[in-house]
């Protein structure tokens, strides 16, 4: 992967820590907590990010037996009901295939804490309050929504918005800049471990109301945060429906260009 | 056998008359080709008197749009490759590889590309688009230029740099990072799109977009910079081939014979009929203001068929799709090459290489449109002698 600068690729090697991703239970699961005939928890919303968080660590390893800068997965539930269950949610994760480091079982008021002690990079949640109690507190928080349920497992995509323009429904994360800015590095640092094609991560900027020069900035915004976009679409007014419908990203992130 | 005249044919649009079709059988507005014939027969090919170009186009006009709506604009894709020149850095690519050829492109970030083959025209619609802006500076049906590539979005700012450069108004791009902008192009509502790879254009055309592939001509004869000049071929870029599978299959008398016999029967739309309409619309929004005389805008039908015989099929179709064409060169088998170097278009469509090449030695941009049945044989050993 091209780099702009390779020498201190070398030495920020040594410093790579995993990105630690926590899900609740209700985006891993079919919401209800629906059953298949081995009263197994069925895949939900979340289940393609999650496959495709696995994706990138299976051939992050194959490059380097040794990276450390890997996905670090942990479930976090709060529902009474699915903690009575704890070893239904262990085996249900299991069948599934999923690798999760971690189970956090917690009530409503100590989730919060939970993320904060396991230095969570990313929350996702399919729950508003959960999202905007994260974000509050200085984490990067997705809200999930149906569309993230048919996007590719095979493939992590990101989208980064470049102008700034937080959607009233689901959609870009909520978070202080800098949350948003550190694990944009980290992303940015993980698709630097992979060629222009056949990379298992593959991020994407779109501005959607200025021109090219705001495309531009926000190119350049991001190459300062070390991460180079495969793709950028500058929209300049045309409806983001198609697009977003054609990128298919997992999430998108836009706090790396907002001014506060 | 039908006598060829060496000659070709130019004709007008007041010879047009002969046809005696009823002016108003296509329901078409005022503008139609009575009006036209005292126009047209003073100005023979040559431009109306050129306006000036003013400099530096002003950014900020009061209250003229600047983005429009895809649905009501009409969409120009136009690809890195044939925007600007890029011969060096595909050659870093096919030599050395992708990794090298985005390092390479990154290197020279801020050396601006030079134009291309599409330059001329992309300057032209903009042109145009100054004009219209005047006129209508409230309405979005204007030229829309894109640019849509394969590259990856490190090659973003070399870009962007050389819009600026250039002082392109090119304010929409798709970068797809290797995967196919047909969705893209799909979503953009796009009425043109223009690329140097002829796989791509011929997705494009599967997908019901009018597309054509473009080529760097070794030297490019200056064209207008206040009148934009787009020349069609005839059959199988704005009508169908099946004229053209006639003549493949049984030869020219056979052609000839099926022509007269299905005079009054229309042929069907070629791939390239809606960028002609779409270029229609525009045009009568400078007649709707007076602008006859002026109009930035002129079309060109240059087909190897004959005015007297096959070429009366091709006009009666025109008409009855109430599109108008200012100029229709009919070269009963002459070579294209000199007419098209006395009309200067911006841009040829035809979807015989053997023309487009032929067009590109004489200094003409020309765009192949990879169509119809022309496809299947030869390029360099056919000639459509005398339709």
């Amino acid at each position: 992967m091209v780099s702009t600068d390779q020498k201190t690729d070398v030495k920020e090697k040594e410093a790579d820590c995993p990105v630690v991703v926590a899900v609740t239970s209700h985006a891993v699961f079919e919401s209800g907590g629906a059953q298949d005939p081995d009263g197994l928890y069925v895949g939900g919303i979340a289940f393609p990010l999650l496959q495709a968080l696995q994706k990138v660590n299976e051939r992050l390893l194959k490059e380097n037996p040794a990276e450390s800068l890997l996905f670090d997965v942990i479930l976090i539930t709060t529902e009474s009901q699915q903690q009575q269950q704890s070893s239904r949610i262990t085996e249900s994760i299991r069948h599934h295939g999923l690798k999760v480091s971690r189970f956090c079982f917690s009530n409503e008021e100590d989730f919060m804490e939970n993320l904060l002690n396991n230095n969570v990079h990313l929350f996702l949640t399919t729950n508003r309050n959960e999202a905007l109690q994260g974000s509050q507190k200085g984490v990067l928080s997705v809200l999930l929504d149906e569309h993230t349920a048919s996007c590719p497992t095979e493939q992590l995509r990101v989208l980064f918005c470049g102008d700034a323009v937080v959607q009233s429904e689901a959609g870009p994360a909520l978070a202080s800049k800098q949350a948003a800015q550190s694990f944009s590095a980290q992303i940015g640092k993980m698709r630097g471990r992979f060629g222009p094609f056949d990379s298992p991560i593959s991020i994407a900027l779109v501005t959607s109301r200025g021109g090219r020069e705001s495309c531009g900035d926000a190119l350049r915004t991001l190459r300062s945060l070390g991460v180079n976009a495969d793709e950028a679409y500058c929209l300049a007014g045309a409806p983001r429906g198609p697009i977003k419908r054609l990128l298919q990203p997992h999430f998108l992130l836009s706090e790396c260009f907002s001014s506060n | 056998m039908v006598k060829m005249s060496l000659e070709p044919v130019q004709v007008m649009s007041g010879q047009v008359a002969e046809l005696k079709v009823a002016p108003s059988s296509n329901g078409d507005s005022a503008g139609s080709w009575e009006g036209k014939r005292e126009f047209d027969k003073d100005h023979l090919g040559l431009t109306a008197k050129p306006k000036p170009v003013t400099g530096r186009r002003a950014r900020k006009v009061e209250g003229a749009v600047f983005f429009p709506k895809p649905e009501n604009a009409v969409t120009v894709a136009v690809s890195s490759r044939v925007l600007f020149r890029t011969e060096r850095e595909q050659k870093v690519f096919e030599q050395k590889g992708v990794e090298e050829y985005l390092r390479y492109q990154i290197e020279h970030e801020n050396e601006p590309f030079a134009p291309g083959p599409a330059f001329p025209f992309v300057k032209a619609l903009e042109a145009v688009n100054a004009r219209l802006r005047e006129l209508y500076p409230e309405s979005e049906e204007l030229f829309d230029i894109v640019l849509v590539t394969y590259n990856h979005a490190h090659v973003g700012i070399r870009l962007i740099n050389t819009i600026n450069h250039h002082n392109l108004f090119i304010e929409r791009f798709c970068m797809t990072g290797g995967s196919s902008p047909i969705g893209y192009l799909k979503a953009w509502q796009t009425n043109l799109y223009l690329s140097a790879d002829a796989n791509k254009v011929r997705e494009a055309l599967t997908e019901g977009i009018a597309a054509a592939t473009m080529f760097m001509p070794e030297k490019m004869t200056e064209v207008s910079e206040s009148q934009l000049r787009v020349a069609f071929d005839g059959d199988a870029v704005l009508f169908s081939d099946e004229s053209e599978r006639i003549f493949k299959a049984h030869g020219l008398d056979k052609f000839f014979e099926h022509e007269k016999e299905n005079e009054d029967r229309l042929l069907d739309h070629g791939p390239l009929k809606g960028f002609l309409e779409a270029l229609g619309k525009l045009q009568k929004k400078f007649y709707a203001k007076g602008q006859r005389l002026d109009c930035p805008i002129r079309t060109y039908l240059v087909t190897a068929r004959s005015a007297a015989s096959s070429g009366i099929r091709a006009l009666k179709t025109l008409r009855a799709w109430g599109l108008e064409i200012d100029e229709a060169l009919f070269l009963a088998g002459a070579p294209k090459g000199p007419m098209l170097e006395k009309i200067r278009p911006h841009i040829y469509f035809d979807d015989q290489m053997f023309h487009v090449e032929g067009a590109a030695e004489m200094g003409t941009i020309a765009a192949h449109v990879p169509y119809g049945i022309a496809q299947k044989h030869n390029s360099k050993h056919n000639t459509s002698a005398g339709k």
